[in-house]
């Protein structure tokens, strides 16, 4: 081996260039198309349902006596009803102004009842009719998504009896209650 | 500079590395954003939608869409809006509020879904479930057309609803 290197001769070092232009080329073109179709609004959902009248028989928890929740809604004003469906119904009312801090406050009211009530995860909606989207959806907000500094509602599952957590939500089902009045 | 003139034969290289490097890091965080969301859904350019904090991401594209003047149905125009109401006359042979054209257009889906899952799944409990339905309106609509839209889609067995926002931070 050392001999053949040896026998080498030694060549005039020269400089070997890529042509890096057509890959250039295609680069700008990628990210021309990429940024035109991109979208920079990043958006996401809130799930409510209507109710809805069916032919089904009723459920057994209709015999229970169970906590309704209820969020009435006005362009000033919000209040909180919590009711039980069976005597004693032990009606309570709650106001907020419909503002960011009477939200907040509601919000806290809405903690605290399903912490003591941790399988309640129902709560019916109701509005005026002349309450914006905009002012709709953060009372939504409110209502049904969890703070980081809420603490997490663990509950028994009735039907597979294990121990459930909600990390999301404070009320993962909002039905729209006005809809069919 | 250096060529100008013709008297000097020097020649300016100009160093394309760190373009390249800027767009492979460009693509790569593009073709990244592009995997990442479900669906990639443009908002209309004729409505705003309000901000939440919800963390689930759009699934579907929009069925119902609310412009500041329309009412669209699967992008087929249904109805206009004025002042966030929907004219008398377009409203139909209307029943507790509803809105007919879009009661016919989402019942019209609602048949055809019905006849699809028939066609495809052999347990008959599953043909009549209801379904869900995206829906995109502008911020500033009052509740009284939102109610109406969930009405005409809950005579349609449309009883679920996505509402569409902008996520912000929690």
């Amino acid at each position: 081996m050392r001999r053949k290197r040896k026998g080498i001769k030694r060549q005039d070092v020269t400089d070997i260039e890529l042509n890096i232009i057509p890959f250039i080329d295609v680069f700008s073109m990628l990210n021309t198309f990429l940024l035109f179709s991109a979208v920079f609004v990043a958006t996401g959902i809130i799930e409510v349902q209507v109710p809805f009248l069916s032919n089904a028989p009723q459920p057994k928890e209709e015999g229970q006596r169970t906590l309704e929740v209820k969020v009435d809604a006005a362009k000033d004003k919000l209040q909180v009803i919590t009711e039980y469906s069976k005597e004693p119904r032990n009606e309570q009312k709650f106001d907020f102004p419909n503002t960011k801090e009477g939200m907040d406050r509601m919000h806290e009211r809405l903690v605290a009842i399903r912490q003591a009530n941790p399988t309640q995860d129902k709560l019916s909606f109701f509005s005026e009719d002349d309450v914006i989207w905009e002012s709709i959806s953060a009372i939504l907000d409110a209502a049904k998504f969890r703070k980081q500094t809420d603490p997490v509602f663990s509950f028994k599952n009735e039907k597979t009896g294990a121990m459930e957590q909600d990390q999301q939500f404070v009320f993962p089902k909002i039905i729209m209650g006005s809809v069919i009045l | 500079m250096a060529s100008v003139g013709g008297g000097s034969k020097d020649t300016l290289t100009l160093n394309l590395y760190p373009m390249l490097d800027i767009f492979s890091i460009l693509i790569v965080f593009l073709l990244m954003s592009y995997s990442t969301d479900p669906v990639s859904h443009d908002v209309n350019s004729g409505l705003e939608l309000p901000d939440s904090v919800t963390m689930v991401t759009l699934d579907e594209l929009p069925a119902i869409v609310v412009t500041k003047s329309e009412l669209f149905v699967n992008d087929k125009k249904v109805a206009d809006v004025v002042n966030g109401e929907i004219p008398r006359a377009q409203l139909g042979e209307s029943f507790q509020g509803a809105i007919r054209p879009v009661y016919d257009e989402l019942k019209r889906i609602a048949d055809a879904n019905k006849r699809i899952v028939a066609a495809t799944l052999n347990d008959p409990a599953q043909v009549g479930k209801t379904g869900a339905l995206t829906m995109e309106m502008d911020k500033g609509h009052p509740f009284k057309l939102m109610k109406r839209i969930m009405l005409s889609a809950q005579q349609a067995e449309f009883v679920t609803f996505k509402l569409v926002v902008t996520r912000i931070e929690n």
